[in-house]
């Protein structure tokens, strides 16, 4: 038997019967996971391994393009000591968003991951994989009868639109996760994934509360985020069948209740609630009681199940590909007038660069120390130094490139009003001063999705190491 | 007093790639009080600093952590071309002067 279906059985008949210890390895599987505070961690003998591995944060580039934003170095070192260290309890180890976005190539790449850190390690055990995509037909009916709704004010999907996404993806639940812990596996890896599904399936299905085996969930997929300090370090929950502990496994980071409640709001609109596939967590009645001065208790989180069930979609589409340029000014009537000269000098270099053909491409300058990060307040001063960024997107590498480029040029010269400084109007830390950057993307899918009753999105697979 | 001088942390961030969530906590009850109290942090207030319909801002009080909440929309998604801060970090700043 094989280490999901030993905690099953041991809880069969038996609902919480005892307290369930789970560690939280890592809020970003792929950027290191420090090794005392996880190895700490396994010396107290958890029931499970999580790691979340992506998220959406991180911008559209990835999901589209289907690249992982963490080196492939760290990020197999990070496998490798989640899944040696499970292996060696004989625990099951969960991974969510695998590969930074959790679509079909991010899958794909970890997996392949997986598969080297078996062969030298000599590893066996069963893995259950869930792909993350939904087809386009499936969203497309939806989209037909009316199931699709914009999140936080996106323009509605249509069909068009959807058929330019890349990559698309949906946010599985618990749900999807309980059908591959119910496999009878060592490792559960899935693709887009809520964060936490990772930590609650098991749990639940053990005969745990829902609110609040997801309430831990949310607060332990960021590892040792919620303490103070915070950090990245590995974190122990332990639940109990009405309230769950928290503690840190890095000595120097306490869970305190303020720094544990303070969590909810991280990267969330509303600290009050949070939102599933099946329902959602009221927390409106959550109390957060100090232990010891490292560890809380929680308790109070209350599931109310949604009469119909959803899921959030993310797709991206290709806009175009990208080249930009980096130079910076010390010139105080450049920076008083850089705005009308990067205007003028737009002008001069579309009239170069569309002699023969159509304005494909679009311009962007970013001025830091203007207004490069947000909008300029009214009183602000004008610095010293500024630092320009000019990007372009076109249909092509080569013509991002040769707008920029020109740009360079002409920007450097350009005799402006006033204009004392006729040996060049830019610095270029290093030459060249042009950099390709290839593909762009943009989210195009971020909506609900409404799913027919009995509807399946996500389908475990089995994959057995020998 | 500013509020830079009085909360312990303000900080900014994507709430999903449509929202900016604006954080502000405080060390003591006694200052999340004060500040609450005072009045300052109003939603037109904040659709002034941000250049918002009013309407579109919400702050939600959360006093088990001694913080508030703004939620705002993003002008542009998150990565869209022309973006300018694709995880939202650096969208605090102009809490910092506001007179409490």
């Amino acid at each position: 038997m094989n280490a999901t279906g030993l905690l099953i059985k041991e809880f069969e008949g038996k609902k919480a019967y005892r307290p369930l210890r789970i560690l939280g390895a890592s809020g970003q599987l792929g950027y290191g996971i420090p090794t005392p505070a996880f190895e700490a961690g396994l010396a107290r003998t958890p029931d499970l391994i999580g790691c979340d591995m992506g998220s959406i944060d991180i911008g559209p580039y990835y999901l589209g393009s289907g690249q992982l934003a963490t080196a492939r170095q760290s990020t197999k070192r990070d496998l490798k000591k989640v899944l040696l260290g499970a292996r060696r309890l004989n625990i099951p180890l969960v991974i969510g968003t695998a590969g930074s976005a959790g679509a079909k190539p991010h899958l794909d790449t970890t997996i392949e991951l997986i598969r080297e850190i078996a062969t030298e390690n000599k590893l066996r055990f069963r893995l259950a994989i869930i792909p993350g995509d939904i087809s386009k037909d499936v969203v497309d009916q939806a989209i037909k009868d009316g199931r699709v709704v914009g999140i936080d004010g996106m323009p509605d999907l249509t069909s068009q639109e959807l058929s330019h996404t890349s990559n698309l993806v949906g946010q599985m639940g618990a749900t999807s996760f309980q059908e591959a812990l119910a496999l009878d596996i060592d490792v559960l890896i899935s693709g887009r994934a809520c964060d936490t599904a990772i930590f609650s399936a098991l749990p639940i299905m053990l005969g745990f509360p829902i609110g609040l085996s997801v309430h831990m969930a949310k607060i332990i997929e960021c590892a040792s985020l919620c303490c103070t300090p915070g950090g990245r370090d590995t974190i122990l929950a332990t639940l109990y069948a009405d309230h769950f502990i928290l503690e840190s496994m890095a000595p120097q980071r306490k869970a305190l209740p303020i720094s544990v409640a303070a969590h909810s709001l991280y990267e969330q609109n509303d600290p009050y609630t949070i939102i599933e596939p099946e329902g959602r967590v009221d927390l409106k009645h959550a109390t957060y009681t100090q232990v010891d001065d490292r560890s809380t208790k929680i308790s109070g989180a209350k599931w109310i199940a949604a009469p119909k069930h959803t899921i959030k979609m993310e797709g991206a589409r290709k806009v175009g590909e990208r080249a930009m340029l980096l130079c910076g000014s010390a010139d105080p009537r450049f920076i008083e007038q850089h705005k009308q000269i990067l205007a003028d000098v737009s002008v001069v270099v579309r009239d170069l660069v569309c002699e023969d053909g159509p304005e494909d491409y679009t311009l962007f300058w970013h001025v830091y120390g203007i207004d490069g990060v947000t909008d300029r307040q009214v009183d602000q001063p004008l610095p010293a130094e500024i630092c320009l960024l000019i990007e372009c997107i076109a249909p092509t590498i080569d013509r991002a490139s040769e707008v920029v480029k020109t740009m360079k040029q002409y920007l450097l010269h350009f005799g402006y009003a006033g204009r004392l400084s006729t040996g060049g109007n830019l610095a270029f830390p290093f030459t060249p001063p042009e950099i390709s950057l290839g593909e762009s993307y943009k989210f195009n899918v971020y909506h609900i999705m409404e799913t027919l009753d009995g509807e399946r999105l996500f389908t475990p697979e089995l994959i057995e190491f020998q | 007093m500013l509020l830079m001088d009085i909360a312990k942390v303000i900080r900014s961030k994507n709430a999903g790639p449509r929202c900016t969530t604006l954080d502000i906590m405080f060390a003591s009850m006694q200052d999340y009080e004060a500040v609450v109290n005072a009045n300052q942090i109003t939603e037109s207030r904040i659709a002034q600093l941000y250049e918002l319909p009013v309407d579109q801002v919400k702050i939600i009080n959360y006093p088990i952590a001694m913080a508030l909440k703004i939620v705002l929309p993003r002008k542009i998604t998150a990565g869209d071309p022309g973006d300018r801060d694709v995880y939202g970090a650096q969208q605090h700043a102009r809490l910092f002067r506001i007179e409490i």
